[in-house]
């Protein structure tokens, strides 16, 4: 793709204005965009798998979690960690996870592997219900660090971080191409000498560490967590029609849906408080991507993230049964 | 010793045995004891009626099925029952029947993706050359998906050349293009054979395979039934009654 300097200035601008927002709103307004710069990378996490790679993860709450867990377990009275160390810590518990769960069930195509991750997710739901070391149904607390601008910066770093992993790998490298090419044909992938199970692997791997260290600075900032608030299959449908809504498989496509939902869901809050009004608002979204909409709202913008629409077709054709679900 | 085996147009040492190769798929015996030898720098044409286990040989030989029993040995190395992209490394490389192609990916990252693993360096460069050699470069930004039929055998033909590779397996490369692409991939086979490459080809052309291959091997029911220069092959009476058809 040629460099385009619209692009390169708009992306400036961006950078710059996230960077001074701390300077221009007031700390509600700064909670919002805090949010969604999570919902924004949590998005793109998900899209390495999901778009990339084209395998739906369902379960993809279980990583956001477990990253999460980790560090209010080892922030807490007992073992009383900094944040920061944490951190390392939560990437290798989840990579893990990942790879224990990544490689029995990235065998697995379509509707199948989406309901095995799923299955993982509930799984660390129960797992985390039931255990008196996660404080239970009840949840865990963590010590309480009231600095909205520490929590902005964490998930703008965090943010721009994940991105910059994403255009460097998925979109500059011959490891992008890789995953693409097995996305779009996986036998033709490994007649061409690619080891598909390893960068299936791999970027399941680095889907969810990445999605921890969003979970582990999510956990910080609301003090206190529940095996539904982290692990939820709500986190997950989120993330799923924030790709969709954006442009699956795109660069920036989840970063545009992610604000957009987040911001809608903002709004109704404001308006509703905590309404189920927003998971219908979640339901017409898929719909009217898939009908009007199969590219995404980045495919309103670049013919080139005009891939998204046949990726989806692809994704949804796998999912409702056209795909080959048996083991590859 | 079978009439595949042995007798290659190819120099030295064969680059492909295989011994007694066996594939089932339920009761179908799609391969069923298949023994053939294909000589270094050869191009050997296969042929047989749709059905006689002619690109299930080429799933076999390449990894894509593993084989109930028997021997594949390629370029010295133990093969049978290895993943694809093991024996791809090797220096195997193939087509497939039906073009499979990176759909959502341009028509010059195709042909990158095939240097992914492997011979990087200079892929640009390599995908350029290949882009001209098989005059697609005015459509190198589109989407393999946008390509015409032709078009994308073209570019899957174009992915084994990327691959540098020192046996290549074709699966019917030149079925339903335009004589003019067929000319184009006919040249490419040509050059193949230049740099030192094995060719084994699927075809049902026989102009194509008369021009083109030093050696036939005809299959059929899963079995070898005989092999030879191509004037020997179509006065073979056991490959007219299976093949063609009609008895001498």
């Amino acid at each position: 793709m040629k460099p385009s300097w619209a692009g390169l200035l708009l992306l400036i601008a961006v950078i710059v204005v996230l960077a001074l927002l701390p300077m221009l709103v007031n700390n509600y307004w700064l909670r919002i965009a805090t949010g969604a710069l999570m919902w924004a990378g949590l998005a793109c996490s998900w899209n390495m798998l999901g778009g990339y790679a084209g395998y739906i993860n369902f379960g993809h709450s279980a990583f956001f979690g477990l990253g999460a867990y980790v560090t209010a377990l080892l922030m807490g009275d007992r073992l009383a960690w900094p944040f920061f160390a944490t951190l390392p810590a939560g990437i290798v518990v989840t990579a893990l996870f990942a790879i224990i769960i990544g490689a029995p069930t990235l065998r697995l195509r379509g509707a199948y592997f989406a309901i095995a991750t799923w299955a993982f997710a509930e799984v660390l739901i129960q797992f985390a219900s039931v255990m008196d070391f996660t404080g239970g149904i009840g949840g865990i607390g963590l010590p309480p660090f009231l600095d909205e601008r520490f929590f902005y910066f964490a998930m703008f770093g965090a943010a721009a971080l994940t991105y910059l992993i994403t255009w460097a790998l998925f979109e500059r490298s011959r490891f992008g191409l890789k995953v693409k090419a097995l996305r779009d044909h996986e036998p033709a992938a490994e007649a061409i000498g690619i080891n598909t199970s390893l960068v299936k692997l791999q970027t399941f791997v680095l889907s969810a560490v990445t999605a921890s260290v969003f979970g582990a600075i999510f956990a910080y900032w609301v003090t206190f967590i529940n095996p539904k608030s982290v692990f939820g299959g709500d986190i997950t449908d989120q993330m799923v029609v924030m790709v969709l809504l954006g442009g699956l498989g795109s660069l920036w496509g989840p970063a545009l849906g992610g604000v957009a939902l987040f911001v809608v869901n903002r709004i109704i809050w404001m308006y509703w408080g905590d309404t189920a009004f927003y998971i219908a608002i979640l339901g017409a979204a898929i719909v009217l991507v898939v009908l009007f909409l199969p590219n995404g709202i980045a495919g309103l913008f670049s013919r080139r993230v005009a891939v998204s629409g046949a990726v989806l077709d692809k994704a949804v054709g796998n999912l409702v049964g056209g795909g080959p679900g048996r083991p590859s | 010793m079978s009439a595949a085996e042995g007798k290659t147009a190819g120099t030295g040492e064969p680059i492909l045995v295989v011994r007694e190769l066996h594939c089932h798929f339920g009761g179908i015996k799609a391969v069923n004891g298949v023994s053939l030898d294909v000589g270094r720098r050869e191009i050997a044409g296969l042929i047989g009626p749709n059905g006689s286990g002619k690109s299930t040989l080429f799933n076999l030989i390449s990894g894509t099925v593993t084989p109930d029993r028997g021997q594949i040995r390629f370029d010295g190395h133990e093969i049978g029952g290895r993943k694809a992209h093991a024996i791809a490394r090797l220096g195997l490389a193939r087509t497939f029947q039906i073009p499979a192609m990176f759909d959502n990916m341009s028509v010059t990252e195709n042909l990158l993706a095939a240097a992914a693993e492997g011979h990087w360096q200079g892929a640009r460069e390599r995908a350029a050359d290949t882009l001209a050699l098989l005059k697609l470069e005015h459509v190198a930004d589109n989407r393999a998906s946008d390509l015409s039929g032709g078009q994308q055998k073209l570019l899957e033909f174009g992915r084994v050349v990327m691959r540098q590779a020192s046996l290549i397996l074709l699966d019917e490369v030149t079925a339903g293009v335009h004589p003019s692409i067929r000319r184009i991939i006919v040249d490419a086979i040509a050059r193949l054979r230049e740099r030192g490459t094995t060719v084994l080809v699927i075809e049902h052309d026989m102009e194509m395979v008369r021009n083109v291959c030093d050696r036939i091997i005809v299959m059929d029911a899963g079995r070898v039934v005989a092999t030879g220069p191509f004037n020997d092959i179509v006065r073979n009476s056991e490959v007219m009654q299976t093949y063609l058809g009609r008895p001498q």
